[in-house]
């Protein structure tokens, strides 16, 4: 009886850990401040404790949830997410005026909604877990009230991602019609007996599975909402949902297209070939000519969702281990860049716009030395963790025959660097404006999460076999 | 023949009743016309052998939902669409962007219906419990074997709907 | 031990990086040129210890670790000296050693923690050049190879607050990143066709392989790519539009990265490739040709120049162009002589010219200059030097390579290729020696030619560090002829000149290891080299060492010799003696000397072809025209995109949301129809 409920125990943890900070918030005296923050990160460190035990065991739970080693390997990636996103929040929370108690709550809501998509077994469960983690997602987008910005970005999220679940669940509804379940393995019988009927009902299905993933991940030309919501919402929130919402879509997409799905890669390869190489194009292009830095690093996480895209596409054992490799390196990258703008920040106004950076580095060196690195990864330069990340999805792609591919991400992720590098340059090689010179210091908490970031960052970087040892082996215990 | 007619009558119904929610001006005719959307689908339910799906459809969704959703309308008293605004946004007002949605929508109904029809069998019955899912013994089995960790996990979804929609509509007075 | 030799400047890097406001500038000067001259003690070291082996076994390779490992792919992080690799970490550690020594002096004015930033810049700069040449693999060289892509930029915008600097180091990059891209292309293709990217293995596999003879098959096209990325580091037709410019930096820096070490990197990369490219006989010809053309034209704008730098800089450019032409000609050991005693002797003249500018705080236009020979000795005699050795002057060190490149391109059967060169060897002396003579010779200022060129914006540029209350707004620096009188000029710091003379005494005999049979030497350093650039044992053709055709050396030696004579000669008619006739030249020719003082209008064609339309391609074309006008404008209407209180509001009326629907409606229409239509 025990070893049924396994599988579901690192999300339990974290829903626990949501739980006993939505009561403490309850029970908080007035003007009390209470660590609740604190709170949340004990729930997801014992997530990973759980994950670390559940590693290799392949659980299953009520036949939906499984523990497998990819699950879990994203799982420990939201986790890091988790623990990333709460720690840099600390000061920001505090500063905006958000409630305290709520956003932590929201937060790790989500993160079990992630962690419920990245190990579901059910094309059901997906389906809640992706309304828990976007309702979730949604407020948080929103949590500053007083900022119209934030108001808008909120309500336009929520009705294009009402919009796009509404296909996802049809998609859902034409699988069970088809198949009779929605439990993947009995889907991925189902198809395996069909692969050469040519039923439309099939194609159609797909495709619109296929469209509500690529909502999720923001692929062209379901992307429209992205920059809105990213730059609308709070630097922090963006972070984590550019990484978090991102891995675990990502996850449902590559488990429910290479296993249930792995019989008609032939009819979904061309269609996500062309959705990669839009996204990558356009993320770039369209970053190139952004001022405002949220916004650009918003059409840089299109253009991150079009390489993870190429990975899926090229989906051989090298693709699929670089897909959960790029989506460690990709999570960390940018929710540290997302920290530092939130960490710049300031009540009054968000100081988001390129031009603030200037001279960051005479100003506030720590942060530009973190910024530049993140940047740096981001474009993949050696030696980052972006640089292998990106490695890995080309030589997957190349090795697998989609030269076509691989040419446009290597040329996209040349072009991107410009934009990168514009934030370098601007920091160390530019005159600062008032805005950011007045000399703060940076909190603690949130400067350990964002060292701590670039370790990860460089240790990718750098001695990558590890990770990706463990990855390859997450890959194949389901593929 | 007549299991027909009444299909044909109740989806008539539902889509009709549907695209007239989003054509009024009124949000109190939209709810009520939702209602009676909803009715159809109960009819439809029943057609399909799903006694106990149809009952809650109408107990819970135009029932209670609804009663909601009016009490919310009219406490809010709120006000018809401003009539300028009306005419500048509607999807039926507006230029070439709004009929190229329409187009749209239209493009994809034909090319489900070209898909249903293009299906080898369509009337085969689904799922291991297909003929007794409408009963509430083998729906209260499947709920609560099969799919019990969807049911459970649904209260997390539905707890986190409420602490959002408390912190979005909550004043912002007490807490600084 | 072979990874100590990148990890001391690494050191220093982080040292400087970290402390180095704390620091004062002594402590971080001394630490910057200290962690060099142990890099180069290691080197030195690690040479002796290679020399000590058989010619044969002389390689050491040191696994740092795995770095990569997919599949039956892996990949490790490896170091290896190989006589080729010796040479070049010799080049780099030492050249770069007496830079850094230079730069203690010549950046004192810099405040405290510029000049820790200067110097941490250029210690990382040195630590990715010696990644660059030590690393096993194309992926180790790529880390080096992007590396100090990055290092230049920042090096070359170090003084950010001229727009100038800051805007050639932004095309640096640019142009750079064209060439990478090809470059990554090319490391792709040949991972796809061969499994693996260890130089080593790729020459042996390449080696198996028949040569594309006449056709152009995936050798050939791979090797072009990673030429073309060699034209972006190199600075050849068509990418070196960005190294002119790149003199915008502090002058050390330019003797460093933009003649001694950086720009090389393709030279080496071609060498280290030798293999792959000698079975790739279409691109080397097409390396050949480029590199004739590229020296030929540099030349050719270097003759008319004014601003000393610049003069400098298209002469590397040109001398670049000769290493090219020994590669593409299958004469590597040439290209690599040449890159060797280049080294010396443009470290030294670029070196010498930061002296000058030194002495004339910030002056760079020679026709502002003259008769320096009196106030700066050490400088001149220097200088001078090392002009008599670039101009191919006999027994000085780059006779011995240039004619090393003359003389095979000829034995090879490359007349025109070698007419080419012969050409550029005579320009070369020319433009230098009017260097030479405008500047340090004669009486004071130079009449300005009668044919001033308004879009030359060199002499606007000053070097802003040593006019300290101008520092904040170099800029605004007005072009002005020497005010201070020529008695006050003060000659190089002590460490400046011992750098200088350190540098002129290798400009004179570093030749030397490479004498030719011809003249009675034994050219050991081709023969050292030799091993890198063939094929790992066992696959060595049994070619016989090419029997030095003595009588064909000898006459192509001395025509050489005439032809560097022949171009001192014509330099001091023109510029020391009859002044007034360059100048009646420049009107007689107007139309070419505006062509060659513009640069043949390169940067403009480059602008109006190709930056201009990507700007608006991606400014107006993507942006604008796509998310912008089709989201927004649908809604507001065209180009009301400003995002005001009421904009924004307006946009949260549904308008956009709805637009933004459409899209993802589109989308789905347009799958399903894909999968019902096909």
């Amino acid at each position: 009886m025990m070893e049924s409920f396994t599988a579901v125990v690192p999300m339990l943890c974290v829903t626990v850990a949501a739980l006993a900070v939505m009561g403490a918030e309850a029970f908080r005296a007035r003007g009390e401040n209470l660590p609740v923050g604190g709170l949340g990160i004990v729930g997801l460190v014992g997530a990973a404790a759980a994950s670390v035990l559940l590693w290799d065991r392949n659980a299953v739970s009520f036949g939906v949830i499984k523990a497998d080693n990819f699950g879990l390997f994203v799982t420990m990636v939201l986790l890091l997410v988790g623990v990333l996103t709460i720690m840099l929040s600390a000061p920001v929370v505090g500063r905006d005026g958000l409630p305290k108690g709520d956003y932590y709550a929201l937060v790790l809501f989500s993160i079990v909604g992630m962690i419920m998509m990245a190990t579901a077994n059910d094309l059901l469960v997906v389906f809640i877990a992706l309304e828990i983690l976007s309702i979730a997602v949604y407020v948080l987008t929103g949590i500053r009230r007083d900022d119209p910005q934030a108001a808008e970005a909120a309500f336009k999220y929520f009705l294009l991602g009402a919009f796009s679940s509404a296909f996802f669940l049809y998609g859902i509804a034409f699988t069970y019609g088809l198949s009779g379940s929605t439990r993947l393995d009995r889907v991925g019988a189902y198809l395996a007996a069909q692969s050469l009927s040519d039923d439309p009902l099939i194609l159609i299905a797909l495709g619109l599975l296929l469209v509500g993933f690529a909502f999720k991940i923001s692929a062209v030309p379901f992307h429209m909402w992205t920059p809105d919501a990213y730059e609308g919402a709070p630097a922090i929130v963006t972070g984590f949902m550019s990484t978090g919402v991102k891995a675990a879509a990502f996850a449902a997409f590559a488990r429910v297209f290479l296993s249930a799905f792995e019989p008609f890669s032939g009819d979904w390869a061309p269609v996500v070939w062309l959705l990669a190489a839009a996204t990558m194009v356009l993320g770039t292009f369209v970053g190139v000519a952004q001022s405002n830095l949220k916004r650009m690093l918003a059409y840089s996480s299109i253009a991150h969702g079009g390489y993870l895209l190429v990975g899926l596409v090229a989906a051989n054992e090298v693709g699929k281990a670089a897909i959960l490799f790029y989506l460690l390196a990709y999570a960390v990258t940018n929710l540290a860049a997302f920290g530092v703008i939130a960490l710049l920040g300031a009540r009054e106004a968000a100081n988001d716009e390129l031009r603030d950076y200037a001279g960051l580095w005479h100003t506030r060196p720590a942060l530009a030395a973190l910024m530049t690195v993140c940047m740096l990864s981001l474009g993949g330069l050696p030696p980052t963790a972006g640089f292998i990340g990106k490695w890995y999805i080309f030589s997957a792609a190349v090795g697998a025959g989609y030269y076509g591919l691989a040419i446009i991400g290597v040329l996209t992720s040349v072009v991107s660097v410009f934009f990168y590098l514009r934030v370098v340059v601007m920091m160390y090689m530019a005159d600062g404006p008032a805005a950011t010179s007045a000399p703060v210091e940076t909190p603690r908490v949130a400067l350990a999460a964002l060292a701590a970031a670039v370790a990860v960052i460089f240790y990718l970087g750098v001695l990558p076999a590890r990770i990706l040892d463990l990855a390859v082996a997450s890959v194949a215990t389901i593929f | 023949m007549p299991e027909t007619i009444a299909f044909y009558v109740f989806s008539a119904i539902a889509i009709g009743a549907s695209a007239l929610v989003i054509g009024q001006r009124n949000p109190m005719h939209s709810v009520l016309l939702l209602i009676a959307s909803f009715g159809a689908l109960a009819g439809l339910y029943i057609q399909l052998d799903a006694p106990f799906v149809a009952v809650a459809q109408i107990i819970i969704y135009a029932g209670a939902i609804m009663v909601l959703f009016l009490f919310v309308v009219m406490l809010l008293n709120a006000p018809q669409e401003d009539a300028a605004e009306w005419d500048r946004t509607h999807p039926l007002r507006q230029g070439v962007l709004a009929r190229f949605g329409s187009l749209l929508a239209l493009l994809l109904v034909v090319e489900l219906v070209w898909a249903l029809l293009g299906t080898s069998d369509v009337d085969r019955p689904v799922g291991e419990q297909a003929g007794a899912a409408g009963s509430v013994r083998a729906l209260g089995k499947v709920l609560f074997t099969e799919y019990v960790f969807p049911f459970e996990a649904t209260s997390v979804l539905i707890l986190v709907a409420m602490v959002g929609a408390v912190v979005l509509a909550r004043r912002e007075s007490d807490e600084s | 031990m072979l990874a100590l030799i990148p990890l001391f400047p690494l050191l220093g890097f982080l040292t400087n990086a970290s402390l180095g406001r704390r620091l004062p500038k002594t402590v971080s000067g001394a630490v910057a040129s200290a962690v060099m001259v142990a890099s180069f003690a290691v080197s030195v070291m690690t040479v002796l210890d290679l020399a000590g082996s058989p010619p044969d076994a002389r390689a050491i390779e040191q696994v740092v670790y795995t770095w990569i490992a997919s599949g039956d792919f892996v990949l490790d992080v490896t170091l290896r000296v190989d006589p080729l690799a010796a040479v070049m970490i010799l080049i780099v550690s030492g050249i770069g050693a007496l830079i850094h020594i230079y730069s203690t002096a010549y950046m004192q004015e810099e405040p405290d923690g510029e000049y820790a930033r200067y110097f941490s810049y250029l210690n990382l700069f040195a630590a990715f050049m010696l990644v660059l040449v030590l690393g096993a693999n194309f992926l180790v060289l790529f880390v080096g190879w992007e590396g100090v892509g990055l290092c230049s930029y920042l090096l070359i915008g170090f003084w950010f607050k001229k727009k100038s600097a800051a805007d050639a180091g932004k095309k640096a990059f640019v142009v750079n990143r064209i060439g990478d891209y090809a470059f990554i292309l090319g490391v792709l293709f040949l991972f796809v066709q061969f499994g693996t990217l260890d130089f080593q293995r790729l020459a042996g596999m390449a080696a198996a392989l028949p040569p594309e003879e006449g056709v152009f098959g995936a050798l050939s096209l791979a090797t072009l790519l990673l030429f073309v990325g060699a034209t972006g580091k190199s600075a050849q037709i068509p990418l070196y539009v960005w190294l002119p410019d790149a003199m915008e930096g502090p002058t050390p820096v330019s003797a460093l990265i933009h003649a001694a070490t950086m720009v090389t990197a393709g030279v080496y990369m071609i060498g280290r490739n030798a293999v792959l490219f000698s079975h790739a006989p279409e691109t080397m010809t097409i390396v050949a040709v480029v590199g004739a053309l590229t020296a030929l034209m540099a030349a050719t704008i270097g003759l008319v120049q004014n601003d000393i730098k610049r003069v400098l800089a298209y002469s590397t450019v040109s001398q670049l162009g000769l290493m090219f032409l020994a590669m593409g000609v299958g004469a590597f050991g040439a290209g690599i002589f040449h890159l060797y005693t280049h080294a010396f002797f443009k470290a030294l003249l670029f070196l010498g010219s930061g002296a000058v500018i030194h002495a004339l705080h910030g002056e760079q236009d020679i026709r502002n200059m003259g008769g320096l020979k009196r106030d700066l000795p050490v400088t001149y005699w220097t200088f001078l030097v090392g002009a008599l050795a670039i101009a191919g002057v006999p027994l000085l060190s780059g006779f011995f390579s240039k004619d090393e490149i003359l003389y095979e391109t000829f034995r090879e059967g490359h007349t025109v290729l070698w007419l080419v060169a012969a050409v550029t060897s005579l320009l070369t002396a020319t433009y230098m020696f009017r260097l030479v003579f405008l500047t340090f010779h004669g009486e004071g200022p130079n009449p300005a030619p009668s044919h001033p060129a308004p879009s030359h914006p060199a002499p606007s540029h000053l070097a802003p560090s040593h006019l300290a209350p101008s520092h904040l707004a170099p800029s605004d620096a007005p072009s002005h002829p020497r005010t201070v009188a020529p008695s006050h000029l003060h000659d190089a710091p002590p460490a400046m000149a011992l750098v200088l003379v350190v540098l002129a005494v290798g400009s004179a005999v570093a030749g030397y290891i490479g004498m030719p049979h011809g003249l009675g030497g034994d050219n050991q350093l081709a023969a050292w080299l030799a091993p890198s650039f063939e094929p790992p044992a066992g696959a060595r053709p049994a070619e016989a060492e090419a029997g030095p055709e003595g009588a064909l050396e000898l006459t192509l030696m001395g025509v050489s010799s005439a032809i560097a004579v022949g171009g001192i000669l014509l330099a001091s008619y023109f510029w020391l003696r009859r002044r007034e006739l360059g100048a009646a030249l420049a009107r007689r020719y107007a139309g070419v000397y505006a062509l060659l003082l513009n640069k043949y209008y390169v940067d403009e064609v480059y602008d109006a072809a190709v930056v201009h339309p990507i700007q608006r391609g991606s400014e107006r074309g993507l942006w604008r025209g796509f998310d912008v006008s089709v989201v927004d404008g649908a809604v507001n209407g065209v180009g009301a995109i400003v995002a005001e209180g009421s904009a924004i509001l307006r946009r949260l009326q549904t308008g956009s949301v709805r637009a933004y629907a459409s899209s993802v409606l589109i989308g789905v229409v347009v799958i399903l129809g894909y999968y019902l239509w096909r």
